[in-house]
């Protein structure tokens, strides 16, 4: 066994234990918990940085360690470490359960990266399954309030029903290919795509992933678990748990070689319907995480152009995508997190007054949202751009120009987010928002990022070539 | 091509975004120390751009001022500046007007800092536009001077100033939405890898159905910001909106983007497509001119007034790049030149008059000459340069136009001209109503302008009276661009 393959995981695995630990203590302290995460969460990015050049296999072939699957890992873990610095007063959950909150959080990361390592079906399905338990418990921990309760209900259903479509999906694909590993589709499938069996099971394989990413008609639990999950449980599955999704989803479709037309006119539907669907049901929304929710719809359906041209030019465009939507969606729940410091959800009305309360937080919306919409020189605009030029060069010219229209609905929904923020003046003086140091300086990085990345793309754009190459 | 000896060009763009973040150092209440900086980084950028079109050798022509840089190798982008006859007027342009739109701001006390940074920004990504020789640097700059403009309507503006803001962006944005595809669609095609204009432009490049393809596109998606007709409608309710210094660069140098991208990205990539498309763009531009001096004559704001003038001459500027040959090329852009100019001093103008009366409605003015005639004689020589008097910039645009116009086009020219009788009208009663006739004694007891707060308006009329009378300044110059740009299609 080559078990320093295996050192993310096992170090992530090893936080849960520490936090399944201090979940059997006595007396809750909230700030020994946060720091431990704390802590944690930063060494486990450090450890995912080490080992990012690792490769191999282990488990009789099962785990694939190579540089798509580190760089995944990297962006998973930063992830968590970021989900971990807004927790710092994590009012929605109860006080005695906040080692339980984390232990979640650690073992939702552990299965994402075994997700993004898996190169067997069954790896892959049970660490999809581990996830998303862990994620439907993180929903329903909210305190107090039924809709936590509801949402997390709500997501379990729509979750295992998904996951029994998936796994017939993976029971048709073995009957007509005899086999389970992704190597072994690798070399099957593209010869075996004129079977409508195959193409059949493929596509139901694939919706448990689109599950995940909130793709339509997959997209329904998605408004209705963002707005009953705590803030911080929603940010983290509107960031890390997106980028384990589009990570699975570029194995799978890429296993498929050229891929055929059929697939392709699948995925093309989907993420016309998807971006369309998710921008029009975003304008009406009047709670921030709700719009969110549907702006995530959205961007699905921009990842799916990306990953429909099946070349290796459109998955690094993809990996590029997934790490600008870590940071602008990161950015966005920032600001709800800390505009909304009793843990309550946030209305657009709230907003009001933000340019005088935290010209920081502010900004950091302004920049977060110009990055989602797409507007340069910020890191959302590359991604797009990259996303788009993919399409491109396989022709799909009609679909480019839709997602522009697309882009412009969602502009406006973005720029009333904008008009609360810096126009609307709240009913009554609201006192300006006290932050912590930290996060001042980490929202301030974070407008760094997303600006230095978009007008200085060039070596995540080798980083994420790279890492795409390894795919063939 | 000539390399720069000193990067001057980046240095303009440099100073813009110095000036941004010492604006953004220095705390909210220092209201006039905020102004002062600002005055000093955009009078360095007009300096720049002064010497600039002074340094030009016209004599050798071509590219000039030159810096390159590779930027994303990968994806063929390179941070490539330079000069030509095309975009030095424009680049003075900019610099005339976002100089002298800071000092027509002076008066400004709500959130001063904020409007500065915004307008640093958007007036950078101005500056960027004209100077870029790489498709995809002008595309992020495009779309970078567009999102500031929400804001500065939003926050500061005056009439229906939400709608109007949120208008002009989707309006814009959807533009780009055209745009953004059209370029990756031609980066594609080509196989060459590279955003480089000098290098796509090359005869060949792009079979003429690609060429013919992509210049709609681009003619729309550019034409939306140039005002062209059908796509002007959020121009007149933009610039009402938008407060004085904003409309000033809007009106004056953004609608300018418009038909310089038109020039440089659609007409230099695809030539082919413009001639292809060429009856097409002189239909639209006549009409916009008719119809923006048939619309204007029933205005009743002072400030739509000079929307619709604006609408009606840039499709000046249309009938122009329309019309394939030099003189109308010389032309259009002139007018660009000229017109920029000319609507800053309009808009400085009822800037200051608003300020003091509160009002553009121009039933409720009246008689405003005789309490303040300084002010007043800024508003009537704008408005005599949008009737076309010689002596001023904008003469020799038209005229070049008109006569490129009537050899290609007669009767869509005789209509244009025709339409500046009309438009002479409509200003005539504008200027009658609002500073002759009977006096509104309310606005009595209002002061002139003084010697300071004239500073940026004199400026402007300086410049329309320096190139109207001297308009071989300007034409020599474009002509170093255009002549051996027409000799070079195929």
């Amino acid at each position: 066994m080559k078990w320093f393959l295996f050192y993310p995981e096992l170090y992530t695995f090893a936080g849960g234990m520490v936090f399944l630990s201090l979940s059997l203590l006595k007396q809750a302290n909230p700030r020994r918990d946060y720091f431990a995460a704390m802590i944690l969460a930063a060494l486990g990015v450090l450890v995912c940085l080490i080992s990012v050049n690792q490769e191999g296999s282990l488990f009789f072939k099962t785990y694939q360690v190579d540089l798509f699957s580190q760089v995944f890992k990297v962006m998973l873990s930063l992830g968590l470490f970021l989900i971990i610095c807004i927790c710092s007063e994590l009012k929605a959950i109860a006080e005695w359960h906040h080692p339980e909150f984390y232990l979640l959080l650690f073992v939702s990361t552990l299965a994402m990266m075994m997700l993004v390592s898996g190169a067997h079906i069954l790896t892959i399905y049970m660490a999809l399954e581990l996830s998303s338990y862990s994620l439907y418990v993180l929903v329903a921990l909210r305190k107090g309030e039924r809709v936590g309760l509801e949402a997390g209900l709500k997501y379990f259903l729509v979750g295992i029903l998904v996951s029994a479509v998936m796994i017939f999906g993976v029971a048709l694909l073995y009957s007509a290919t005899q086999v389970t590993y992704v190597t072994d589709m690798m070399r099957v499938l593209p010869g075996a795509l004129d079977s409508p069996l195959v193409v059949i099971g493929l596509l139901l394989t694939l919706c448990g992933f689109f599950f995940k990413l909130a793709v339509f008609p997959f997209h329904f639990w998605a408004p209705d678990v963002y707005q009953g999950a705590a803030n911080q449980a929603t940010a983290y599955i509107a960031t890390a748990s997106k980028v384990a999704a589009i990570a699975i989803l570029i194995r799978m479709i890429a296993v498929t070689g050229d891929g055929s037309t059929y697939l392709a006119h699948v995925l093309v539907i989907l993420s016309i319907v998807s971006m369309t669907v998710g921008n029009l049901a975003a304008i009406v929304q009047k709670d921030l995480k709700r719009l969110l929710a549907f702006s995530t719809v959205a961007h699905a359906g921009y990842v799916l152009i990306g990953i429909l041209g099946m070349s290796t030019l459109g998955y690094s465009s993809v990996i590029f995508y997934a790490m600008a939507l870590l940071v602008m969606k990161f950015t966005a729940f920032l600001v709800v997190v800390k505009v909304a410091d009793d843990g309550s959800n946030l209305q657009m009305s709230q907003l009001a007054g933000l340019h005088r309360r935290s010209p920081l937080l502010a900004m950091a919306l302004m920049v977060s949202v110009f990055s989602l919409a797409g507007i340069p020189p910020t890191i959302g605009f590359t991604g797009k751009f990259l996303v788009f030029a993919a399409a491109m060069e396989k022709g799909y010219f009609t679909l480019v120009l839709i997602a522009m229209i697309n882009v412009v609905i969602s502009l406006y929904y973005y720029l009333l987010i904008l008009k609360a923020a810096y126009l609307e003046e709240p009913a009554e003086e609201l006192p300006p928002l006290s932050l912590s140091p930290q996060i001042k300086i980490l929202a301030g990085l974070l407008v760094c990022v997303m600006v230095a990345a978009g007008i200085f793309p060039r070596y995540l754009l080798d980083l994420a070539s790279a890492a795409a190459a390894v795919l063939n | 091509m000539e390399y720069a000896n000193f990067p001057y060009l980046t240095t303009i763009l440099l100073s813009c975004i110095v000036g941004l973040l010492v604006i953004l150092c220095i705390p909210e209440e220092r209201k006039t120390q905020i102004k002062w900086v600002s005055a000093v980084f955009s009078g360095i950028t007009l300096i720049l751009s002064v010497y600039l079109f002074m340094a030009y050798d016209k004599a050798q022509g071509g590219l000039q001022f030159v810096e390159k840089l590779p930027w994303v190798e990968s994806l063929g982008i390179t941070y490539f500046n330079a000069a030509d006859g095309f975009n030095l007027p424009m680049l003075l342009l900019t610099g005339i007007v976002f100089f002298t739109g800071v000092l027509t701001m002076w008066e400004l006390e709500n959130r001063v800092k904020e409007f500065y940074a915004f307008y640093y920004l958007m007036v950078l990504a101005v500056f960027g536009i004209f100077m870029s020789m790489d498709l995809f640097f002008i595309f992020i700059w495009y779309d970078v001077s567009l999102f500031p403009m929400y804001l500065l309507i939003a926050i500061w503006g005056t009439t229906r100033k939400e709608y109007g803001a949120m208008k002009l962006t989707l309006y814009l944005l959807a533009g780009s939405a055209l745009v953004l595809p059209a370029i990756i669609y031609l980066f594609v095609g080509s196989g060459l890898n590279t955003f480089d204009i000098t290098i796509l432009m090359k005869p060949g490049t792009f079979t003429p159905d690609q060429q013919k393809f992509a210049f709609i596109l681009f003619y729309i998606g550019f034409g939306i910001l140039a005002g062209v007709w059908p796509f002007h409608t959020w121009s007149p309710v933009g610039h009402v909106a938008a407060p004085h210094g904003v409309s000033m660069v809007h009106a004056g140098v953004l609608m300018k983007i418009g038909g310089f991208a038109i020039l440089r990205v659609g007409i230099f990539l695809c030539p082919e497509g413009w001639q292809h498309w060429a009856q097409l763009m002189a239909v639209l531009a006549a009409i916009g001119i008719v119809y923006g001096a048939f619309v204007g004559l029933s205005q009743k704001d002072l400030k739509y007034v000079i929307g619709y003038s604006s609408v009606s001459h840039m499709g000046i500027v249309g009938l122009g790049l329309s019309t394939v040959s030099v003189d109308g090329l010389n032309g259009a852009v002139f007018q660009m030149f000229a017109h920029g100019v000319m609507t800053a001093l309009f808009f400085s103008a009822v800037g200051y008059i608003y300020d003091r009366t509160h009002t553009k409605v121009i039933a409720e003015l009246g008689g405003l000459s005789r309490i303040m005639p300084v002010a007043s004689t800024y508003f009537i020589v704008a408005a005599m340069a949008s009737m076309g008097i010689p002596c001023l910039a904008s003469f020799w645009g038209e005229l070049m136009v008109f006569i490129a116009a009537f050899k290609t086009y007669p009767v869509r020219g005789a209509l244009a001209v025709c339409a500046l009788v009309v438009s002479a009208l409509f200003m005539l009663r504008v200027v009658q109503r609002t500073f002759y006739g009977p006096k509104n004694e309310k606005f009595a007891h209002l002061t002139d302008v003084t010697f300071g707060l004239g500073i940026p308006r004199m400026i402007l009329l300086a410049t329309l009276l320096l190139f109207g009378l001297f308009p071989a300044l300007m034409f020599d110059m474009i002509a170093t661009a255009s002549i051996p740009f027409f000799n070079g299609l195929p």
